[in-house]
């Protein structure tokens, strides 16, 4: 019985707990400055982080502390940790999310030469909030047999008759198109937006499924001619264990849209201070470190990233695509279009 | 007097456990309420009608084809004698240890251009046919994904409620003349119709919450809608009330159960259980019939695992190993904590659900079942909100046991636990109920008439009698949870990680080679738990 007692106290606590309105006000824990620990949300799932984060804490002492989830997921958690979070640093994938992290009030400015010397200021938050890490474009990869690079030029070219039903993108749940369609928004404006979203979806090759190295796979296949898809997973599929992935890939050509007008998409991952953080300066330091000119080629060469800081250079993969120029445009702009590319998007019915 | 606080202390507890689980479905509730806003006209007029006839579609013909294909399956193994039919027996769950996404991924990699299907036509024989036959990322792609790996609910639960239950029924029919096909239909289908709802309304609500298979397959469901509009609209208020539609859908499922339940109760006549005797299948029949099993098996075992297998030496040592270790003790260690605590609560829910009188409170503990229908990343919310809300709260006595930090529980594994139990819940608890069913009320009654009082007639009569529901229900839940991924993903501590967070990891990366450890490594402890399973179900029924 006295187990039962026991029981029904734990669960009591919790109910009344919930119960209770959160008005009760934080005591927030001051900063230790021998505080040898920084506590890291990140959406970046790959292998090569975490080997970075190794690399830190052999060279700082500073243990790095992470939990991975998926970005919209995490920023969730922060926002209703509130001012008790623990996490320090918020590392994610894609520029519209860091900007919604800032929307939402969750992120801090910082200051620090070394950042400003690392990181081109077009890579970083205006108001210093958050910081670009590493850029991916957002490219069109084409048939080598059946299309020549001459008959591509934008990404607007895209919607013209000749290239109805060849026309591979996965769908519009991803966050790569949506930020894609948000940039358009940006430098066209909605309604001309909204135009090519629409001629677009009236190209496809088929309804949208798979991921972006299914679009590659499927003009192998002859399915379509023209995928649009992530430099990274491309560089990926190149240098596949499967050796049929590799054959796909070598089908296929780069191109880089829009070099002659508004450029290239291109989006970042990158990461800002949670304004709560408790350990403040080791967050800095770790942001530092991975803007560093080491950790950059780590970055270039295990996922082929391209570096933000300019003393890097790509993978050779990366360099054999040579130089191109990008949209110039602020990235916070993905995030503030993102909401309208989504409705855009139900409204075309891009799937 | 003591018997009338005996009832109370009972009500107490599995009112606490109601309550726990119902929480974070009164958030969504409460959201019906707020008023619509442009997000939602939108959501109505361009997307909404495509989600649902989706979502519908997938839903009614996964539980057909997991009903033809469990009941089938159940029906052959509990009646009939054929080669292999022993190993079949449990063999045939193996299909539940494969997380449907990673199911789903691994057999894009199967038939896609550079799968092996494809090559070997492709490079052997030199043919390159349509790409239409081998595109399995649309709606009957996924409806067979979800099929071959979640029919094992309907197969387990029909089958042992047919090698166990239907025994003298099946006897007298066959003894009156009854031919198989008549004894199938006039008394297999009408006796079964609980165990074959129960499996199915498992089925249903697991495909509900999926997000992986339709994500990837590029199907748009209630899920995507609900994700939609919650993070690519940044609109709660929306999503809540998509989540709290899904939840109207899963109460009509339940009240459609209920309701085909009807009136009826099967319960043991007599405490020794006596299994159906089988019968010899000889010659074609037998071929047939270990034939149709090993396809069912090779489809939803052997085909992906062989697979993944194959990846897994492509990839070997090209990924960290050294923490593998780490995350299987996670794994198990966090889903087995979860499932005992789910065994128990239901455990108290059901013996609850006999004591009282009264149609709603009855149903009461049914209501609990709703977490199972909400999608893993609302639940997860509320289950933050609330134990941040509990952490301000026992601030004081954190300061006083000389705690600094004022996040203690919502940083630890308690929280991710609590959520598994919330979302988990419904299927540990089906098991069990099924169990009280069984048992009926006529021993607990005899026991309570000798003047034993309902806590010892509990440990002493329900429980032993239970012993096949309990470990039933808690290997399923296990498995269940070691499959897991949006709780997990969100609600861990800090540099935890587990083998279904690691598999997602890869595969949300399209790495779905590198997945294939991880994913592995699921299969084989899922797999070695239903072995466990099968050897404690067999000594049972011995």
């Amino acid at each position: 019985m006295k187990k039962a007692l026991f029981i029904i106290l734990a669960f009591a606590l919790v109910a009344l707990a919930a119960c209770s309105n959160d008005t009760t006000s934080k005591v927030n824990t001051k900063e230790t400055n021998e505080s040898k620990e920084v506590n890291l949300y990140t959406a970046r799932h790959y292998d090569v982080d975490d080997q970075l984060y190794a690399k830190f804490e052999e060279e700082t002492g500073i243990k790095v502390n992470v939990i991975k989830g998926e970005a919209d997921e995490l920023l969730e958690r922060i926002k209703r940790e509130g001012d008790a979070t623990e996490a320090d640093l918020f590392l994610t994938a894609d520029a519209g999310r860091l900007y919604r992290a800032k929307d939402a009030g969750l992120l801090q400015p910082v200051s620090s030469d070394v950042l400003d010397e690392q990181i081109p200021s077009n890579f970083q938050d205006k108001d210093q909030m958050w910081y670009g890490l590493t850029k991916r474009a957002r490219v069109m990869v084409y048939n080598k047999e059946t299309v020549k690079p001459e008959e591509l030029s934008t990404y607007e070219a895209l919607t013209d008759d000749k290239w109805k039903g060849r026309i591979l993108i996965r769908g519009s749940e991803n966050v790569y198109n949506q930020s894609l369609l948000a940039s358009f928004i940006e430098i066209n404006g909605e309604e001309k937006a909204k135009e090519w979203a629409a001629g677009l979806v009236a190209n496809f090759a088929r309804d949208p499924e798979g991921g972006d190295r299914d679009q590659a796979k499927a003009i192998a296949a002859g399915i379509g001619d023209v995928a649009i898809m992530n430099t990274y997973y491309f560089g990926q599929m190149l240098n596949s264990e499967d050796p049929e992935e590799v054959k796909v890939a070598e089908k296929l050509g780069v191109f880089f849209p829009n070099q002659e007008t508004t450029g290239t998409h291109v989006n970042v991952s990158g990461a800002g201070v949670v304004k709560a953080a408790k350990n403040k300066e080791n967050a800095i330091k770790l942001l530092e470190f991975l803007s560093s000119p080491e950790s950059q080629g780590t970055f270039a060469e295990a996922n082929y990233e391209y570096p933000v800081n300019e003393s890097v250079e790509p993978s050779e993969l990366l360099k054999s695509w040579g130089e191109f120029k990008e949209q110039d445009i602020p990235l916070s702009a993905l995030g503030e279009n993102n909401a309208k590319s989504i409705l855009i998007f139900n409204e075309v019915g891009w799937k | 007097m003591k018997r009338i606080a005996n009832v109370n202390s009972w009500t107490v507890i599995a009112g606490i456990i109601i309550l726990l689980l119902f929480l974070p479905n009164l958030t969504i509730i409460s959201g019906i309420f707020t008023p619509s806003n442009e997000n939602w006209e939108h959501m109505k007029e361009f997307v909404l009608g495509t989600y649902i006839k989706n979502s519908f579609i997938l839903i009614g013909f996964t539980a057909i084809l997991s009903i033809i294909i469990g009941l089938s399956l159940a029906w052959i193994i509990a009646q009939y004698q054929f080669p292999f039919r022993q190993f079949l027996k449990w063999a045939l769950i193996l299909p539940l240890s494969i997380p449907p996404f990673i199911g789903a991924y691994t057999y894009h990699g199967i038939v896609n251009y550079t799968g092996i299907v494809q090559t070997t036509l492709r490079e052997r024989f030199g043919l390159e046919l349509n790409h239409v036959y081998f595109d399995i990322m649309n709606l009957p792609g996924a409806i067979f994904i979800y099929t071959i790996f979640l029919y094992p609910y309907v197969y387990t639960i029909t089958r042992i409620f047919l090698s166990q239950q239907s025994a003298s029924l099946i006897e007298s029919a066959r003894v009156l003349g009854k031919g198989p096909w008549q004894v199938f239909f006039q008394i297999v289908i009408p006796v079964s119709r609980v165990s074959i709802i129960g499996g199915a309304s498992l089925v249903i609500l697991e495909v509900l919450n999926d997000y992986g298979v339709v994500k990837y397959y590029g199907i748009q469901t209630f899920s995507t809608a609900i994700f939609q509009t919650w993070f690519g609209l940044g609109d709660i208020e929306t999503a809540i009330k998509l989540a709290a539609s899904l939840m109207g859908l899963v109460i009509f499922i339940l009240m459609l159960e209920k309701i085909l339940r009807g009136r009826r109760q099967y319960s043991y006549s007599t405490t020794k259980v006596r299994p159906l005797p089988l019968i010899q299948l000889t010659g074609a029949k037998a071929f047939l019939a270990t034939l149709y099993g090993f396809l069912i098996l090779s489809l939803g075992f052997f085909i992906p695992v062989i697979q993944l297998v194959d990846w897994l030496i492509l990839t070997f040592g090209k990924i960290p190993m050294d923490e593998f270790l780490i995350y299987v003790k996670n794994s198990v260690l966090v889903a087995g904590i979860s499932a005992t605590c789910i065994v128990v609560f239901a455990l108290i829910l059901g013996n609850f659900g006999r004591l009282v009188h009264g149609k709603y409170a009855k149903l009461l503990p049914k209501l609990t079942i709703l977490g199972y229908s909400i999608p893993g990343a609302v639940i997860a919310v509320g289950v933050v909100t609330a134990f941040i809300a509990l952490d301000q709260f026992l601030t004081p006595l954190y300061q006083l046991l000389g705690e600094s930090s004022t996040l203690v529980l919502s940083v630890s594994l308690v929280m991710l636990i609590t959520a598994y139990i919330i979302r988990f819940f419904a299927i540990g608890y089906n098991s069990i109920e099924s169990g009280y069913d069984k048992i009926g009320t006529n021993f607990r009654d005899a026991s309570r008439l000798l003047g034993v009082g309902i806590t010892k007639t509990f440990f002493k009569v329900d429980v032993p009698m239970m012993k096949g529901a309990i470990i039933s229900g808690f290997i399923v839940v296990f498995i269940d949870i070691l499959k897991e991924i949006p709780l997990t993903l969100i609600l861990r501590p800090f540099n935890f990680d587990t083998l279904s967070t690691k598999a997602f990891q890869y595969a949300s990366d399209e790495k779905i080679m590198e997945a294939s450890q991880a994913s592995l490594l699921i299969v084989s402890i899922s797999a070695i738990a239903i072995v466990i399973f099968n050897k404690f179900l067999d000594k049972e029924t011995k």
